[in-house]
């Protein structure tokens, strides 16, 4: 076999003078540079996340004819649920498109038997009705798995869950249903519609409604537009959060938040729908968190923040972070965060961020409040 | 058959027998056959894979870590006559289903209906413990609860009267520890007993809910109670159809509530036929109203859920434990977190104790590394082909089988063993003794910065070791996307296959730039910038992934700090050689073979006059210049994908192949290393290559693809295509143009 290896040699060294080391051009290296920075700058323009050409021709594709159907149909139905009139000029301004093109587009639906016009304008019919709750039901049961499942920011599960709602079967909806545990809520306070399409009725009033002094919880918040949804985030509104109205004028809402005031845009806070307080619930009034605990000291948990939502906030359930559980910070870390607190006889360490959305009873908490 | 608890007995569901062996096989139970079903439940690092060893005698490896077991491990064994079947559940913090492994953990209690689950506690942490305890006993009816750790809770000044809390929870408390099987006889006799019903258990369940809740779950029951009249217990039924529980409303939809029901209360009357089964209209009511109710529910229903059961277990622990003995292992525990986490002192700690370890590792390998190198290659391989002839194979078989299949083989264990036999000994004892948690926990800044987990720091130190291994134990890792941040870059940890790749040309080409004296130091001082260059890569590939594809994937961090337990050394060195070193090298083995198999044939393989090697380097070089490479050092790379231990050998058998330079070799295909780095470095050069080379060399060693074995255990721990491509594509994409830029830039300059 020795001899083999050594033949296999011999038979190679004839040829390779032919193609072997036979120095090849090297490109110059200023082009080949150019050439990279080129391609480089090529690639991000298409596929840079938000202006790319393919990010471009995927929204594109979404405006295709069965999607602006289906977006029709939701926008009747969700006009008819808010008891709002419902027209040709709404459609065109709601799915962006011309007068002409609306009408062209309803007198499909009415062809296809989802559609009638009544005097108050275009009206489902029974199977129109079905399949925009079937839409409506996808939508928010995808923001649900959103908010849920995934660690999607708030601001993005409404635009995701607009291109789901049209790509998901109703199979594949029931199955994330099972999956995640029959939700009936989605993450912004709206009902999810049954497969059978039943829904409640929607509770509560305008935050604008409310009066001043009065404590209210958020039940709900729209999220559109974006940039009003992002407005209601940044001021730190969530459902379920409890929030007392300090005073209303034309021009703001004052709310007074865990101590702190918040001002709101009359705008924006014309999309936030609440209910005053029964007489059995308390406010929310701590006005510490955990970071502001002290080193050594044992403080009570008053409450996770609502804006802690999904797997991490079952964590810090699971953990035993429930209202009256002692909390120790007993160890901080080499680098300042995170610190360790001694909880339910554990040491758990937890980041500065998830500290500051506990918030722990203060000696203010538990004494009566005055009028401010 | 069930007894009656608190809260009345919990119907089972999945009707018979049969039912439930086809139940059992769709969790994943393998098929064999046994006596009593014991399954094994607990919090994270509670010691649940301690008391599975002690109870079936197996060494699974069990660390000081909250979250080992991912996968579910299964052990049997003979007591008292019976075959027993234990199952050993993921650790989790509750049954919420909130994920995969509490999912995995609830189906198994509620589908898979062992005869006995026993709840494993951590005494120290009684309370927190208690509330899994409960959830478990509020869906079987058959548990123990086993009390472990007893030890260290004396320890810390803990002591519990089992026998209160046995009266308390309703089932039988067994106090011990584990890992000195204190208890486990006990532990294993009460468990048999429950499982025969010998013992009747009356578990303790919650009684009555927040007001708003109670009311829903009245009204609720009493529709349950009209439609399906005989039901074991509407109230329970109701409470799971307000928890949208899917069994439950399978149950009811399919009208198999209502067989269930007659089988369990009416003794002899069996299903089918016996009563005129519940009108579809009934069972369409009763889900319209648990709907209509899930809707008039509190939101925060789950919360005020989890804030009672933690009362409940509070009240139980605090009636149960006997504070107040002496503290003094607490206070030992404090002062040591309290030098360890120190500002001051806390990093160059940890820097020491690392630099001991990596140090220990690569000069206490360097002798046994050798001294298998003289026998498997030196030895051994002239011997085989020796017998080769004296057995008169044909020249190509024997090439094959010994010139290929077998050195590599031999390669690969030879360099990978030795270090990894070192390594993972005592990465487990630090890990055992708690140090590496405290690792985690200072160095969670720097990673929290790059979207990770400050557990990532020890996955990396892992991958210091073996890839392979690293992305194994990213499973310490609980939260979602963390956890696949830290499997996708664990390949920048320099590995132990490519530390000798690197000493070895940064010796030859860089060492030889300082003078005489300082060489040693400076081609040291390379190598280790070439790690750190990847530690500092590999959090900007996590922190990239985290702004990018994995943005959108759940996190939920937490870290616990457990307390300082002695190490064990030698079942550390056991458990740590037979777990972690023995399968990453048989892994490793497995993907040697085809890979030396491929080298000999490439090598001896002729085509149109050439060898297949010989067209591919030609084939290779453009590309491989254009980056600082050359063809050479692509086709090694490409065809050592097993493992990067045979890159240089195989390098130096091609150099030789296609220059036919003299200074070395046995043949085509057969690898090879030379003695001394000299003799090396001038068969290198000869072979074309400069300086850059070489530094494009060390570069693309840092940087390209995981090895063959490192990718398949990516795809055995993410179930998944797309990031295995992510994680094999991203280093390899960044190798090529960092090697790339070097070149041109160096090019311009020069």
């Amino acid at each position: 076999m020795r001899a083999g290896g050594a033949a296999a040699q011999a038979r190679f060294s004839d040829s390779k003078d032919d193609f072997l080391y036979t120095q090849k051009p090297m490109p110059d290296p200023a082009v080949a540079l150019l050439v990279f920075a080129l391609l480089a700058v090529g690639g991000a323009g298409l596929f840079w996340p938000a202006g790319g050409l393919v990010g471009r021709l995927r929204r594109l594709t979404d405006l295709d004819e069965r999607v602006r159907l289906e977006d029709a149909i939701k926008h009747i139905y969700m006009c008819r649920r808010a008891r709002l009139r419902c027209s040709l000029e709404s459609l065109a301004g709601r799915l962006g498109i011309s007068r002409g093109r609306a009408a062209a587009l309803l007198s499909r639906l009415s062809d296809m038997r989802l559609v009638r016009t009544s005097n108050t304008g275009p009206a489902l019919t029974a199977d129109g009705e079905r399949s925009a709750v079937q839409i409506v039901r996808t939508h928010r049961m995808w923001e649900r798995y959103l908010a849920d499942r995934t660690g999607v920011p708030a601001g993005e599960w409404h635009a995701q869950a607009e291109r789901m709602e049209h790509a998901l079967s109703a199979a594949q909806v029931d199955a994330l249903d099972a999956r995640l545990g029959h939700p009936v809520w989605d993450p912004h306070g709206d009902p999810i519609p049954a497969p059978t399409g039943e829904m409640p009725p929607e509770p509560g009033f305008g935050l604008l409604a409310a009066e001043p002094g009065r404590t209210v919880e958020v039940l709900h918040l729209e999220d559109e537009p974006r940039e009003l949804f992002d407005a209601l985030l940044e001021a730190g509104l969530s459902p379920g959060a409890r929030l007392e109205v300090v005073e209303r004028t034309d021009r703001a809402v004052r709310l007074r938040d865990h101590g702190r005031n918040r001002h709101l845009d009359p705008l924006a806070a014309a999309n936030v729908t609440v209910r005053y307080l029964a007489a059995d619930e308390a406010a929310d009034t701590s006005l510490a968190t955990l970071l502001d605990a002290r080193p050594g000291r044992t403080v009570r948990v008053a409450s996770i923040s609502r804006a802690c939502q999904g797997a991490q906030r079952r964590r810090l359930l699971d953990l035993g972070l429930v209202p009256g559980t002692a909390v120790t910070p007993e160890l901080t870390s080499a680098a300042g965060d995170p610190v360790a607190y001694r909880i339910r006889g554990a040491l758990i360490a937890l980041r500065g961020a998830q500290a500051r959305q506990i918030w722990i009873e203060t000696p203010d908490a538990s004494a009566p409040r005055e009028a401010t | 058959m069930t007894a009656a608890g608190s809260g009345g007995p919990a119907p089972r569901f999945g009707g018979c027998a049969e039912h439930r062996a086809e139940n059992l096989m769709r969790l994943g139970l393998s098929p064999d056959r046994w006596d009593v079903l014991i399954a094994l439940a607990g919090n994270p690092n509670v010691g649940k894979s301690t008391v599975f060893n002690a109870l079936t005698g197996l060494r699974q490896h069990t660390g000081n870590w909250p979250g080992k077991t991912i996968v579910r491990a299964e052990g049997a064994f003979a007591h008292r006559g019976a075959r027993v079947k234990l199952v050993d559940l993921p650790g989790t913090y509750s049954l919420q289903a909130g994920s995969a492994d509490e999912e995995v953990a609830r189906d198994f209690l509620l589908f898979g209906r062992p005869d006995v689950t026993v709840a494993v506690v951590d005494t120290t942490r009684l309370e927190r413990n208690l509330h899994l305890v409960l959830q478990i006993l509020s869906i079987t009816d058959r548990a123990v609860v086993f009390l472990n750790l007893m030890d260290e809770a004396r320890r810390h000044g803990v002591a519990v009267d089992t026998e209160r809390l046995a009266r308390e929870l309703g089932v039988p408390v067994v106090g011990g520890a584990a890992r000195t099987r204190a208890g486990i006889d006990t532990l294993l006799d009460t468990a048999h007993r429950v499982a025969t019903g010998e013992v009747s258990t009356t578990p303790f369940r919650l009684v009555g809910h927040a007001p708003a809740v109670e009311r829903a779950v009245a009204s609720l029951a009493e529709t349950v109670e009209s439609a399906f009249p005989k039901a074991a217990s509407s109230r329970w039924v109701a409470e799971r159809l307000l928890n949208a529980d899917d069994a439950v409303v399978t149950a009811v939809r399919s009208g198999e509530l209502g067989r269930i029901a007659d089988a369990e209360g009416g003794g002899g009357a069996n299903g089918d036929g016996a009563r005129p089964p519940v009108p579809d209209e009934a069972r369409r009511r009763v889900l319209q109203e648990a709907r209509r109710l899930q809707w008039a529910l509190p939101p925060d229903f789950h919360d005020t859920a989890t804030a009672r059961t933690y009362r409940a277990a509070q009240t139980i622990a605090d009636g149960a434990m006997r504070r107040g003995l002496r503290r003094a292992g607490f206070d030992f525990d404090r002062r040591l977190d309290g030098l360890l986490t120190s500002r001051r002192l806390g990093f160059p700690l940890m820097l020491a104790i690392l630099a001991a370890v990596f140090w220990l590792t690569i000069e206490g390998a360097n002798v046994p590394s050798g001294l298998l190198a003289a026998l498997l290659i030196d030895t051994v391989h002239p011997q085989l082909t020796d017998l080769g002839e004296a057995l008169r194979l044909p020249w190509w078989l024997g090439g094959l089988l010994f010139d290929g299949v077998y050195l590599a083989t031999a390669w690969v264990i030879a360099v990978m063993l030795p270090p990894m036999a070192i390594f993972f000994p005592l990465f487990t004892l630090l890990e055992d003794f708690g140090y590496l948690p405290r690792v985690a926990f200072n160095l969670d800044a720097l990673f929290r910065r790059a979207g990770a987990h400050g557990k990532q720091a020890l996955t990396m130190c892992m991958g210091f070791g073996c890839n392979a291994a690293g992305v194994v134990s990213t499973r310490i890792i609980d939260s979602p996307r963390e956890r696949l941040i830290a499997i996708i870059t664990n390949n920048f940890s320099l590995c132990n296959g490519r530390w000798p790749t690197q000493i070895l040309i940064a010796s030859i080409f860089i060492g030889a730039l300082a003078p005489a004296h300082l060489a040693g130091l400076v081609s040291a001082a390379a190598v280790v910038g070439v790690a750190v260059l990847g530690v500092v890569l590999m959090l900007a590939a996590s922190w990239l992934l985290s702004q990018t594809v994995l943005r959108g994937e759940a996190t939920s961090f937490s870290l616990e700090l457990p307390p300082y337990r002695p190490p064990r050394l030698l079942q550390t060195l056991y458990t740590s050689v037979i777990d972690r070193t023995l399968i990453v090298l048989w892994r490793a083995v497995v993907f040697a073979v085809p890979a030396g198999a491929v080298i000999w044939l490439i090598s001896n393989l002729t085509v149109g006059g050439a060898s297949v090697a010989a067209h591919s380097v030609a084939w290779l070089d453009g590309p491989g210049l254009l980056i600082g490479l050359n063809g050479v050092i692509l086709l090694a790379y490409v065809v050592a994908i097993p493992a990067n231990e045979i890159v240089i050998p195989t390098v130096l058998m091609l150099t030789v192949l296609t220059t036919g330079a003299a200074g070395g070799g046995q043949g085509a295909g057969v690898m090879f290393e030379l003695d001394s780095a000299d003799a090396t470095g001038d068969l290198l050069r000869a072979g074309g290559w400069t300086l850059l080379t070489a530094v494009n060399l060390m570069l693309f060693s840092l940087l390209h693809n995981p090895c063959s074995t490192t990718l398949y255990t990516i795809y055995r721990e993410t179930r998944s295509a797309r990031w295995t491509t992510v994680a094999a594509l991203l280093p390899v994409a960044m190798g090529v143009t960092v090697c790339f830029l070097l070149t041109q830039v160096w090019r311009l300059l020069a």
